[in-house]
């Protein structure tokens, strides 16, 4: 079999599974249960080759068995060590156990403790150059209203402008805190509130971020159109046009 | 100390030359002494089960938060001897940190293997007991067994000394056709599939219950609006292609959007950011210091 | 009984499930075989500062350096990720940029990146230019289950966060990735010029958490991940962002454009005056992006359209019943 005709076949298989998993849309049916359980059932089985293949047998178990020299490398020692962590790896497999299960929380709690462990650490590098981002001025440096243009300026003067903030910056900078502080008391303030102001302020950051949300809705429609986009191309040019044909 | 920082390829207690008997020594006692601590703990009476697993818990998490405390040591040079024991500890971290990041992989891969055990206990019981659906049970079963087969077979092949001919699909065998079928002619096809199908529940979603019914919907219609429609380079263009936004470009479509977007959504997102670490930095604590309420057994 | 509600309020709201999928379907498919028996369809684009930066940043490192580049996705958000592994593959390649492949989120991930090379590496055969050569040129270094764990030791140290990896040398079965030509002599996170995330999962989050400040860090992103990395971006923890099919399209009209390059279709840039972006003229045709993005704007209209047949629906009925 040449190369051209498996890619033909393979092309077909997948145009097959589309449709029959696309036969859902319908309603549901045994042709789509069929390939349902092909997808589950292989992508279980990939997990099982690539959880050694590109995990434990680099990281685990070289480093445990180590190498001997071959040409052009160096021998390493085996490090007897890692076989430890089978052991405690082998403890979540009690969470079957209805007598047993709770030694399944030792490897869990090992592994949440490691991240646990690194949340102070990694608090501030995230949120902290954020922090710094929205410390921005709120009172105009001058009465001009808006930012000039700077083509043709000296760097000098292009400097000068930039450090100056305009009144429209400065609006826009209220509005910049306005949301953020509004939004963040939303969240910080979710139980019932006798304050007025603090309640106008929760109001307002309900709707400021519903601004957000729309933005969010709008970039999601966007991805999931861009999916099924993709599968027609695979279907009608990939497929039918190049492959069958050959346009 | 060797074990976790493994920094030389000397040997020492912590390992053994590959494939010496030594080495299989040291392995095997190892897993019997480990499994049978580990495997012991089982017979741990009730009251002692949440603090064994707060104490794992926290000393896992402990490492990192040493590593982040500890003055850490500045242009360290390779072989570089400690200078004081300060020292000495933080090229210590340093040198675990690699094997630590080693540990939660391995672990991980170790408990993501749940999952597929549980899909697999799961259908073959089914099968086993010809309960209702059994055949699409068969189906599973069969496709993950062929993927094992074909995926194992192919990176045997693949990682022998030829196996970088294996690069170009005119000199593969059977099992890299058939390993590349599964994988990317099935599995790949069936995943993109998959997910492409939400775009017709986001449609029908969108046309049932968008409606304008509140200060919140609309606000949130609008802002949607302009961003789906700064997203359509075509009707941005059009939008500007006349004298009025050409001279006040700050009306475009894309102006508009990405003031929206600079001013209002990115400090709103900001917010709830905020929130979730905040959140995120309290259920850590929680958790590495054992305050959560749950029972351990 | 009450009878059901026959007027145009009514009608306009209850639309049948089966006739909305059938309109996607036919929006999202006839354009695309227009425009592919048309050769292409070129839409008007403004390139975001975002992806602008993006680009610029990767046409500033020097060829012959190399990138790490983590590769978090699988083909169930091809649409999107594809395209962008697909113009970062194209860029690094024309630029004669090394590049060393890792995954922390999806066990897939590696494989799906190395069928797309050895794809691209066709089309560049195909076109009489040099193959990408594994071990050579790239590696593979696999897959890495605790993200965490893993970018925390990458911020550490290099060398040893990826310290007993091994790749296939051609030749040569499996020998330590630090052996090949793409990672030998590097040690440290700050001798790679750049890391670069494609992903459609949160590994984009931890990744800022471990490496932000220590290295220029570059994302690709799904568009539902867009609004939320746009913060770091924003906060200049990235160097630069490309968002989704639009941002795949700003990356193609750059790289066939340039930046402040000559012509009507120049894309101008006040932020890099003076400098010089050039395009990549890889010839290998079209990218993802330009052959989607038409398409999308049928599918948008569709959504935009829907949603106001039923407000119109709703607004009728409730007309109707205050009458």
């Amino acid at each position: 079999m040449s190369v051209e005709t498996y890619r033909f076949i393979k092309l077909t298989v997948g145009v097959l599974a589309t449709l029959g998993l696309y036969s859902a849309l319908y309603r549901e049916n045994k042709f789509y249960r069929f390939f349902e359980h092909v997808f589950l059932g292989l992508a279980v089985g990939y997990a099982v080759v690539a959880l050694w293949t590109e995990t434990l047998y680099d990281l685990w178990w070289t480093k445990m068995m180590g190498s001997t020299a071959a040409v052009g490398q160096v021998a390493t020692p085996g490090y007897w060590g890692w076989i430890v962590l089978l052991p405690i790896g082998l403890l979540g497999y009690f969470v079957f156990s209805s007598k047993n299960n709770w030694v399944s929380r030792i490897p869990i709690g090992i592994i949440l403790g490691l991240w646990s462990g690194q949340q102070l650490q990694v608090w501030f590098t995230r949120y902290g150059p954020q922090m710094v981002k929205q410390m921005v001025p709120l009172l105009p440096t001058t009465s001009e209203l808006f930012h000039p243009v700077t083509t043709g300026m000296t760097p000098a003067q292009v400097a000068t402008v930039d450090s100056t903030v305009y009144v429209s910056q400065a609006i826009t900078n209220i509005i910049v805190t306005v949301t953020f502080i509004s939004v963040l008391s939303y969240f910080l303030f979710s139980f019932d509130l006798k304050n007025r102001f603090l309640k106008n302020a929760t109001t307002l950051g309900r709707w400021l971020l519903m601004i957000g949300f729309g933005a969010i809705f709008g970039s999601t429609v966007m991805m999931r159109f861009t999916l099924l986009i993709d599968r027609m191309y695979f279907v009608w040019i990939e497929w039918l046009m190049k492959a069958i044909l050959h346009k | 100390m060797d074990l976790l920082a493994q920094a030389g390829a000397g040997l020492n207690f912590w390992n053994a030359p590959s494939g010496s008997a030594e080495l299989i020594i040291k392995i095997v006692l190892a897993l019997v002494l480990s499994g049978a601590f580990f495997f012991g703990l089982i017979a741990a009476p009730a009251n002692l089960r949440r603090p064994i697993v707060g104490v794992f818990t926290f000393l896992a998490g402990l490492f990192y938060v040493t590593y982040w405390l500890w003055p850490s040591a500045i242009a360290r040079d390779p072989g570089q001897a400690p200078l004081n024991p300060v020292e000495g500890v933080a090229f210590w971290l340093e040198d675990a940190l690699p094997q630590v990041a080693n540990f939660s992989n391995i672990l991980t891969a170790f408990l993501l293997g749940l999952g597929v055990y549980s899909v697999a206990r799961i259908h073959v019981g089914k099968l086993v007991k010809r309960q209702r659906d059994w055949e699409f049970s068969l189906v599973l079963i069969a496709s993950m067994l062929l993927m094992i087969l074909f995926g194992y077979w192919n990176w045997f092949n693949r990682h022998s000394p030829t196996g970088g001919l294996l690069e170009d699909p005119a000199n593969w065998h059977f099992q890299q056709f058939a390993s590349d079928m599964l994988f990317d002619g099935l599995l790949q096809q069936m995943d993109a599939a998959m997910f492409s199908m939400i775009a017709f529940y986001i449609l029908s979603a969108a046309y049932r219950a968008f409606r304008i019914r509140s200060v919140e919907a609309t606000i949130l219609l609008a802002a949607a609006l302009i961003v789906m429609l700064s997203l359509m380079g075509a009707v941005a263009y059009k939008w500007g292609n006349n004298s009025f936004i050409q001279t006040h470009p700050n009306l475009s479509l894309e102006a508009i959007a990405g003031w929206l977007s600079d001013n209002v959504q990115t400090p709103s997102i900001r917010g709830i950011d905020f929130g979730v670490g905040i959140g995120s930095l309290a259920m850590g604590l929680r958790i590495w210091l054992n305050l959560e309420r749950q029972e351990a057994s | 009984m009450a009878t059901p509600d026959s007027s145009i309020g009514a009608k306009l709201q209850s639309l049948p499930r089966t006739l909305l999928y059938l309109i996607l379907l036919l929006a999202t498919s006839l354009p695309l075989i227009y425009g592919e028996l048309a050769g292409g369809v070129s839409v008007p684009n403004q390139p975001l500062g975002a992806a602008v930066d993006f680009y610029a940043a990767l046409m500033k490192i020097p060829p012959g350096k190399t990138v790490l580049l983590e590769t978090d996705w699988t083909n169930s958000t091809r649409g999107e990720n594809g395209g962008e592994f697909d113009a970062i593959l194209r860029i690094l390649m024309a630029r004669g940029i090394k590049f060393a492949v890792f995954s922390t989120a999806d066990p897939q991930a590696p494989q799906v990146a190395m069928d797309d090379i050895a794809t691209i590496n066709a089309l560049r055969v195909q076109k009489g230019q040099k193959a990408y050569v594994r071990w050579t040129d790239w590696v593979n270094l696999g897959y890495f289950p605790n993200s965490e764990g893993t970018l925390n030791a990458l911020a550490g140290n290099l060398a040893t966060a990826f310290n007993g990896k091994k790749d296939v040398k051609p030749g040569g079965g499996l020998v330590d990735v630090f052996e090949s030509p793409v990672l030998k002599g590097y040690t440290k996170l700050t001798d790679i010029p750049a890391v670069i995330l494609v992903t459609a999962s949160a590994t984009s989050t931890v990744m800022i958490e471990r490496l932000s400040g220590k290295v220029p860090l570059d994302f690709m992103v799904t568009g539902v991940m867009g609004p939320e990395t746009q913060v770091y971006y924003s906060s200049k923890q990235l160097e630069g962002l490309v968002i989704g099919l639009k941002g795949v399209y700003d990356l193609e009209t750059l790289m066939k454009q340039g930046l402040n390059g000559q012509g009507p279709d120049a894309v101008p840039s006040q932020k890099y005056a003076g400098l010089d972006v050039p395009p990549v003229n890889d010839n290998l045709g079209t990218g993802k992006g330009s052959a989607y993005y038409p398409t999308l704007h049928f599918a948008l209209a569709l959504l935009i359209l829907a949603v106001i047949v039923g407000n119109v629906g709703m607004l009728l009925t409730r007309k109707r019943t205050a009458q």
